[in-house]
């Protein structure tokens, strides 16, 4: 069942597991971004503002190790955030197709994001980045969101 | 236990939009804040929020430093006694010399061993932290150095740890020359087009000079930042992309940034290794990690390793 502790638990814990693989393991990309997995289930659960205050959070966060371009994460989950809150308005569904797709778009739109504000001095190319890199790490963190969604049963029947 | 129904309808009596377009400015402001702005929160999350992650990379970094294999130990203590056996006469030969000219003894240079932490983070691919601060002497723009040459420089030092970047960094410079002291030039980074097709370019040789492949670029000392006689890398070929009447260079560096997991920070009172003529010559001395900053020596104001260019 879908109750607000059990979404705001996943979701802090989505975090925290971030930050622990990629941070204290120093893992990399090797390790899924959970960080927008996380923001992309929360965002589902609440409004615009809220989302983007939570993306501009989790960005923040992200971007404290970030020397080359601070803010771009900021920038690009705080967007990301927005877009996830208002997909409630358009799309209205749960089944595997549609939270399959939403969870790699988010995470490919974040990438983008990400790419555009980094700068045209320290961005790679466009068709390396975005359209080999990401995807794949698109598909990656969209597999590890369905599966944590389905384990921890937030309520999306059609994936359990 | 009651079902959840989710936020649909917006903060009462304030505009969830009118939230949101303001959260979505203040991540643009965030993105063109003044660096020194940037530094200040980046280093309160990381001292804050993040510090218990970056607590838990240390102790594991630590674990692992201390698991390596003792054959590659081995080896690399069999190394540095050759060459400290080789280096006896030298140092003899250098007293004496100094003697006849009548100049005291060349200040050593201070370092640190600290160990490499790697967020992992998006955007923090040319970045790393280190387990050493101003407590042990480290400063901002103290070189970072590994066994085999340049690794980068301090960004950043705070009380116990630091923020550093490695030389793939966009806004790594480095004067660099040959062994010899002959040619000079500039090197910076020049990004491949994956990470791992990074290295170094050297710029403005002077078109008359010419470098071959396999030649070795140090330190030059010139811009105060690193002090002369680090090895940087060899050249690889002449880049094409010449300027004027300059000449380019690609370099191999000498040091793999993906390699770094134990490094040594150049350390000592503002300015002191960077008016030093070599870091190389009169005995480098690295501090244990439990080891307090040492004392330098006292006296040597008439001497060339501190006298200002």
């Amino acid at each position: 069942m879908r109750t607000p502790a059990r979404i705001w638990s996943v979701v802090g814990f989505l975090i925290l597991l971030h930050f622990g693989l990629h941070l204290s393991l120093g893992l990399g990309e090797s390790a899924p971004d959970l960080l927008v997995v996380a923001l992309l289930i929360a965002a589902r659960e609440v409004n615009i503002g809220r989302g983007a205050g939570l993306g501009f959070f989790l960005g923040l966060l992200d971007d404290a190790f970030s020397v080359l371009a601070f803010g771009a994460n900021a920038f690009a989950l705080t967007l990301v955030g927005m877009g996830g809150a208002r997909t409630r308005d358009l799309f209205v569904g749960d089944s595997l197709l549609f939270l399959g797709s939403y969870l790699m778009l988010g995470k490919w739109m974040r990438d983008f994001l990400h790419w555009v504000a980094v700068g045209s001095d320290l961005r790679e190319s466009f068709v390396e980045t975005m359209l080999i890199q990401s995807p794949v790490s698109a598909a990656y963190a969209g597999l590890i969101g369905l599966i944590v969604i389905a384990i921890s049963g937030l309520g999306w029947e059609t994936i359990r | 236990m009651p079902i959840y129904k989710s936020d649909t309808n917006g903060s009462r009596g304030f505009p969830s939009a009118f939230i949101a377009v303001g959260v979505f400015v203040l991540s643009v402001i965030t993105l063109f804040l003044p660096d020194a702005s940037q530094d200040e929160v980046a280093s309160l999350l990381r001292g804050s929020l993040l510090r218990p992650f970056v607590l838990a990379q240390e102790g594991l970094v630590r674990r692992s430093i201390h698991a390596e294999d003792t054959e590659v130990l081995q080896r690399r203590l069999d190394s540095l006694e050759v060459v400290i056996a080789n280096s006896n006469t030298l140092a003899e030969e250098n007293t004496t010399l100094r003697s006849l000219l009548l100049l005291s003894n060349r200040i050593p240079a201070q370092y640190v061993a600290a160990s490499v932490m790697r967020p992992g983070t998006p955007g923090s691919e040319s970045m790393f932290m280190l387990d050493v601060g101003t407590e042990r002497g480290v400063t901002d723009d103290s070189p970072v150095i590994m066994g085999q040459g340049l690794l980068g420089r301090v960004l950043e030092a705070q009380a116990t740890s630091a923020t550093a970047m490695d030389w793939t960094h966009p806004q790594f410079r480095a004067s660099a020359m040959t062994v010899d002291g002959t040619v000079y030039g500039m090197v910076r980074a020049a990004p491949g087009r994956f990470r791992e097709a990074d290295r170094l370019l050297l710029n403005g040789v002077p078109f008359h000079q010419e470098l071959g492949p396999g030649v070795t670029l140090v330190t030059s000392g010139l811009g105060g930042l690193y002090p002369r006689g680090i090895r940087i890398g060899v050249v690889i070929e002449e880049s094409g992309s010449q300027e004027g009447w300059q000449r380019s260079y690609w370099l191999r560096p000498f040091v793999s940034p993906g390699e770094a997991t134990h490094v040594n920070v150049l350390v000592g009172e503002e300015g002191e290794f960077r008016d030093a003529n070599s870091w190389s010559e009169g005995g480098p001395q690295v501090q244990g990690p439990g080891a307090a900053p040492q004392e330098l020596a006292p006296g040597t104001s008439d001497t060339e390793a501190t006298t200002p260019r």
